[in-house]
């Protein structure tokens, strides 16, 4: 593909996009339907639950290091902690397992 | 409102969007490396990086570059399908807006969104305020950006022990995003359930996980359990999920 093309097509594929992002934000009037209210509602915790499971088994070097870093995580937030304290635990929780397994497994 | 009004909303914001743009930075570089191997100029990559600005769409833009695809329109239609999801994210986040936020404001919204944003800002009590979504759609921006860029020069990966340990970042702040809420009210708890067993029993067949992309995998498992979630447990006008 040459250049020129390659630039028409990453035009293309911002401008779908943006339609994607922006169009149904642009839409100001409340939607009154209670069943698509409270859809839209669980929506979030939803898409969450399923883009973290299976995924963030392979999110880390081993299922292990992950399982470990999950539990820390779901501790954590349990006891309230912000974002950045239980996501940065997490990350050294992962680091400090992998770091002991591999020196003594 | 008063200046320091606005800008607590936008450094608390940013303060939110740290966890979000520490876990770009594997992806990003992962992203830059692949667009430099596929052959594309630096320029070129982070244009599609900015204009693209999702994982999942790069990921569907990079397969068709490397496999040779030359028309325009395919490189149009992977990205639409790769990406459905996000006008269901904007849909959601339409009704959470602060009322008062203009055209340009609402655009910036749109194109600065990405699924991890969206999780966090969804959470906000009442209304979003434009310069708390500006605060954390921040750091995602930059940090991709910056990643994308340093993985365009580097012929490596990080060094394994730290992308590993970044990789989970993103997760936990989800597992942060979901564990308060879920532990004060039942209905978010047994959605979060349901979306769990939905997502094993996909993960489970195979002829789900062989035909659809992760990204359909989980818009249809999210569709699946909130409209079991909403038949279950309809939300009241005005109440607060």
């Amino acid at each position: 593909m040459s250049v020129q093309s390659l630039i028409y097509a990453i035009l293309a594929m911002g401008v779908v996009m943006l339609v994607l992002r922006v169009i149904p934000i642009l839409f100001k009037k409340k939607i009154k339907n209670k069943f698509f209210n409270s859809f839209l509602a669980y929506i979030p915790y939803a898409v969450l639950t399923s883009m973290i499971f299976p995924e963030v088994f392979s999110s880390t070097s081993g299922v292990v290091s992950a399982s470990i870093g999950v539990v820390a995580a779901v501790i954590l937030s349990y006891f309230g902690q912000s974002l950045l304290v239980v996501s940065l635990s997490s990350a050294l929780v992962v680091f400090v397992v992998e770091q002991i397994m591999r020196l003594y497994l | 409102m008063s200046n320091s009004n606005v800008k607590s909303d936008y450094l608390r914001g940013l303060k939110d969007g740290v966890p979000i743009g520490l876990g770009y930075i594997p992806l990003a570089i992962a992203c830059g490396i692949a667009t430099s191997k596929a052959g594309i100029p630096f320029l070129l990559s982070q244009l599609m990086e900015i204009l693209i600005y999702s994982g999942s769409g790069l990921t569907a833009a990079i397969t068709l570059f490397k496999g040779g695809e030359t028309v325009v329109i395919m490189y149009a239609l992977a990205i639409l399908v790769a990406n459905c999801r996000y006008m269901i994210f904007s849909m959601s986040l339409a009704q959470r807006l602060d009322p008062s936020m203009n055209l340009i404001e609402r655009i910036l919204v749109g194109a600065l969104n990405t699924d991890e944003v969206f999780g966090v800002v969804i959470k906000e009590k009442g209304y979003i305020k434009f310069k708390y979504f500006l605060g954390v759609a921040t750091m995602p921006f930059v940090c991709f950006a910056l990643g994308n860029a340093l993985g365009s020069f580097t012929t490596d990966l990080l060094p394994d022990f730290i992308s590993s340990a970044l990789g989970i970042i993103i997760y936990a702040m989800f597992i942060a995003l979901i564990v308060p809420s879920a532990k004060e009210s039942k209905p978010i708890f047994v959605v979060v359930a349901i979306a769990l067993i939905i997502s094993i029993i996909f993960e489970c067949i195979p002829a789900v996980t062989q035909f659809l992309s992760a990204g359909w995998i989980v818009i249809l498992c999210a569709i699946i359990t909130s409209a079991i979630g909403a038949l279950l447990f309809p939300v009241e006008e005005k109440e607060e999920v």
